[in-house]
């Protein structure tokens, strides 16, 4: 019996193991799928065994392909046999598996709750350790609330070791089972000042993890952080303290008051430079909260952009990125002292290093000036053109558009100049709709709200729908963004046709739009931007029909019109349909009257001899005719005429209540309250406060309630918070040196 | 907060070659293999195209995509390190534990080398286990990670016996086509003890 047993397992011993797997996908090169294809039938078979060596050198193979690529999901039964094997070696396969493989769908998770909580219990550091590993991959709600205990247990273990898992792993706890914190925060707090320096890291990474999501909660561990932060001398503990504290700063000012002399004073004597940023960047984050005491604090504000202005200046190619990044938040509340840098800040925008271009990128907003606008788009603008990733040249465009538009064109001299910057953006080849709407919407912005530019806006636009080379071939696929454009260009050209009218320095235009407008290409374009053009088609023939005053030049012109309008009237789009037939019947009205005006100018003209003695008469019929036609190219103008001004967002706020007019009152008698002895009747007031309910204010209530007492649980125990008093509390004692 | 996906503080950690082969993949919040597979292929492209002495940090890539987190790498010899981090970690902070992480590596594999991490993978997992945990630091101290995965390789080589033989004598026994050998052993018939208190 013994026999068979050592046979069965010597005929696995030449089963492969993770190594011969490696090799043979190493020697299967050409067919690798294949040839693994093979070995996960192996396995497969080899999952069926009952030996758990067996399984668990299966088990770390599919590992390996898990890497892959390949789906394990199958084998999770195996896993969890494979975890609970009494042996390390093959225990801890099983649970690297689950760590790479489980999620929260996994359904044999479940299955694993009483192994792993006997691992976690177990004598063998290791068992517990790997345990413990392992389920930070793939904690879910049910794990969390029936191991919550265990683990809590091991946070006192005597093993460091162990303790210092154990708390990491509290965190995940907490996310998946919240009322697992307020039990176990005792005891998190006390392993704040364990003696083992990787437990108390453990404890302070997950107390600033806690805090980040919740600040407010843990305002009240302030002073014991402070006093871990004079303490202690590891730098990852103190980076994360000093992290905290710039989390917890925006609701305390005070507290950000009593930290700048201590991080400045570990700012000059660290020499450890990820200290070093963090101080920096926990410093700014003081001075923006409380940037109403600017003149004090000066002087930090100098330190901090002197010390960054180091990092940017130095050759490591990290720090220039970090100070950079710093400056940025800098920037927002002391635009000031970051504009002082403006030089320092260009000369990275030529950096070979693209993640540092795009952080001096963002620093431009605050370093454009009316002076420097011109000089800083045009090169911006030949950086678009080196650009290699799309994702820079997206953003370059982003910001060229930002920094010219910013503060309602505050910085911009000259409006025909950024009018051709945009132009000279939409040129560019395979921009993405995003960017290209970008464009449109400054065109249409600049040409509403600036009357002075709209002559050559037009003109620049009409020059754009004559002249573009949209591709027609591949459906305009390469230039997505350019129809975003056309869009704007047709609306340009149908709303201010009067400037496209010829004058002492160009030829009129508006004949040559027109006919660009209608184009086979057009046809391809999508809906929005078909309905667009066609319509304001109608306005810039609406505005020739006004200029022209030979008859039979303004017939020709409408028949003309009706003839290409025709192209659109089929369209599967129902806007580009609705807007083609409405045109068109209108045109056909108009060519009617048109004609028949011009018909009975013509009959007068040739009447004249019959009717000789209604000379007046004839011209009258003449005159008339002229003017039918006046009035009829009046009326349709007519359809187009006023200004459309931009609106202020606040605008309708300033309209005066016209008289009489109660907004809150009701407009119909509410209903009948419904008869049940256990509704109250609803009683209404007509006037303002009539529809508002008090109801949602005792829940609010409620739950301030409720905080406040767990709050009070978490400091009620410590006498050295004294943090909410008036004084100040009993800070100013301690020493932080 | 049930429902709230877990942020993970290091989302990833990834160790591939020049080509971009993965050599080992960790993801600290769910993704589907093939998703997975793809996000490498994608921050392998981001982080290949990279001059050397630039800054090792990226942003751009579906793993970041418009939030919080941003890539910090490192290149070694032929293997890329790429922590995909949140802001809650320092960047040089990060910097400093790859740092750590390979000089570990080092330590436990004598003088490592690609093929060490290509053919101990489950090691190297081991390894990362002491200094990452779900994604949160753990440790940062080398001879402490190393102390620790020492033991655990005492813990496994004292647990062997005959199902755990090194490859030397695995690769000896399959040399000797021992699986015939077997089927060919005839099994001589036991004495039956009921025969001899008759």
């Amino acid at each position: 019996m013994a026999l068979v047993r050592v046979k069965g397992v010597l005929d696995h011993v030449l089963d492969k193991n993770l190594q011969d797997l490696v090799r043979g996908i190493r020697n299967h090169k050409d067919t690798e799928g294949k040839y693994i294809s093979e070995c996960i039938e192996e396995i497969k078979q080899e999952l069926k065994q009952e030996s758990l060596v067996v399984k668990a050198n299966a088990i770390n193979k599919l590992v390996y392909l898990q890497m892959l690529g390949y789906d394990i999901s199958w084998a999770g039964f195996n896993i969890v046999e494979v975890m609970s094997s009494p042996k390390f070696t093959f225990k801890r396969i099983g649970y690297l598996a689950a760590s790479q493989s489980f999620h929260d769908g996994t359904d044999v998770i479940m299955l694993t709750t009483n192994l792993v909580r006997k691992d976690l219990n177990s004598t063998n550091t290791y068992d517990a350790g790997v345990a413990l590993s392992s389920l930070s991959c793939f904690m879910t709600g049910d794990l969390a609330h029936d191991l919550a205990n265990d683990i809590m247990v091991l946070m006192t273990s005597t093993k460091p070791y162990l303790r210092k898992k154990a708390v990491l792993l509290m965190y995940k706890v907490f996310l998946r089972f919240p009322d697992s914190l307020k039990p176990a925060f005792g005891r998190l707090k006390e392993k704040l000042e364990d003696p083992d320096p990787g437990v108390q890291s453990a404890a302070v990474n997950v107390i600033c993890e806690l805090a980040r999501k919740n600040p407010q909660n843990y305002l009240s561990l302030a002073p014991l952080f402070f006093k871990l932060m004079t303490t202690s001398t590891n730098n990852w503990v103190l980076i994360k303290i000093i992290k905290l504290f710039g989390a917890l700063i925006p609701l305390e000012p005070r507290l950000g008051k009593k930290l700048i002399e201590p991080l400045t004073n570990l700012i000059h004597s660290t020499s450890a430079m990820s200290l070093l940023y963090e101080c920096i960047n926990t410093v700014i984050a003081v001075l923006i909260s409380i940037s109403s005491g600017l003149q004090n604090h000066a002087t930090s504000v100098q330190l901090c952009v002197q010390k960054l202005q180091i990092l940017i200046e130095d050759s490591d190619q990290n720090l220039k990125y970090l100070g950079l990044l710093a400056m940025t938040k800098i920037l927002k509340t002391h635009p000031k002292s970051v504009q002082a840098h403006k030089e320092l800040i260009m000369q990275c925008l030529d950096d070979k290093d693209e993640s540092i271009r795009l952080r001096a990128l963002s620093l431009l907003y605050g370093m454009v000036s009316k002076k420097n606008l011109m000089e800083i788009v045009k090169k911006l603008i030949v950086h678009m053109e080196k650009a290699e990733g799309a994702h820079y040249r997206d953003e370059l465009l982003s910001k060229i558009i930002g920094i010219c538009s910013q503060n309602d064109y505050r910085f911009i001299t000259n409006f025909e100049w950024y009018v051709s910057v945009l132009v000279e953006l939409a040129a560019h080849k395979g921009m993405k709709p995003a960017q290209g709407r970008a464009i449109a919407n400054q065109l249409l912005d600049v040409a509403i709200r600036v009357q002075q530019v709209r002559r050559f806006a037009a003109r620049q636009m009409s020059l754009l729908l004559r002249n573009h080379t949209f591709d027609k071939q591949r459906g305009g696929g390469g230039s997505a963004g350019l129809v975003e454009v056309l869009y704007a260009a047709a609306w340009i050209c149908g709303e201010f046709a009067v400037c496209l009218a010829g004058d002492e320095e160009s030829e009129d235009a508006r004949r040559a739009t027109l006919e660009a407008m209608s184009l086979p290409y057009v046809l391809q374009l999508p809906g929005e931007v078909q309905a667009v053009f066609v319509h304001n088609q109608v306005k810039l023939y609406a505005n020739l029909l006004l200029a022209e005053s030979d008859a039979e030049e303004r017939v020709a012109l409408t028949t003309e019109l009706l003839t290409r309008l025709e192209q659109f009237v089929h369209s599967e789009d129902l806007e580009v349909q609705e807007r083609a037939v409405c045109a068109h019947q209108l045109l056909k009205c108009t060519a009617k009257a048109l004609r028949q005006a011009a018909a009975s100018k013509t009959a007068a003209i040739f009447d004249v001899g019959d009717v000789a003695t209604e000379d007046g008469a004839g011209s009258t019929a003449e005159a008339d005719g002229d003017a039918v036609i006046d009035r009829v190219a009046k009326e349709l103008s007519g359809l187009f005429a006023g200004e459309l001004n931009p609106v202020a967002p606040k605008a309708q706020r300033k309209v005066p209540l016209p008289e009489g007019l109660d907004l809150d009152a009701w407009i119909n008698e509410p209903p009948a309250p419904p008869k049940s002895e256990f509704d109250e009747p609803v009683k209404r007031k007509s006037g303002k406060s009539s529809g508002r309910k008090k109801e949602p204010e005792a829940a609010v209530s409620a739950t301030v309630g409720a905080s406040a007492s767990g709050a009070t649980n978490y400091s009620s125990s410590d006498p050295t918070v004294a943090w909410g008093g008036a004084s100040g509390g009993g800070f100013e004692q301690k020493e932080y040196h | 907060a049930l429902s709230e996906p877990l942020k993970a503080m290091i989302k990833a950690i990834l160790i591939f070659n020049n080509h971009g082969k993965p050599r080992l993949t960790k993801f600290y919040m769910h993704y589907a293999e093939d998703e997975q597979q793809q996000v490498i292929r994608e921050t392998f492209q981001l982080v290949s195209k990279r001059d050397d002495n630039v800054c090792n940090f990226l942003e751009g890539g579906t793993l970041i995509g418009g939030q919080d987190y941003r890539l910090i790498y490192r290149h070694y010899a032929t293997l890329y390190f790429v922590f995909c981090v949140d802001s809650s970690e320092s960047e040089l902070g990060i910097l400093d534990l790859i740092q750590v992480f390979v000089e570990t590596l080092d330590k436990c594999f004598e003088n490592v080398c690609e093929l060490d991490l290509i053919f101990h993978m489950d090691r190297v997992h081991c390894i990362l286990n002491e200094l990452v945990m779900g994604g949160m630091v753990l440790e940062t101290n080398m001879n402490e990670i190393v102390a620790r995965f020492e033991e655990q390789q005492k813990l496994q080589k004292s647990e062997s016996g005959f199902s755990a033989m090194p490859n030397r004598a695995v690769s000896t026994v399959r040399d000797m086509n021992l699986s015939q050998k077997l089927r060919d052993i005839k099994i001589p018939d036991m004495p039956s003890f009921s025969s001899l208190y008759q």
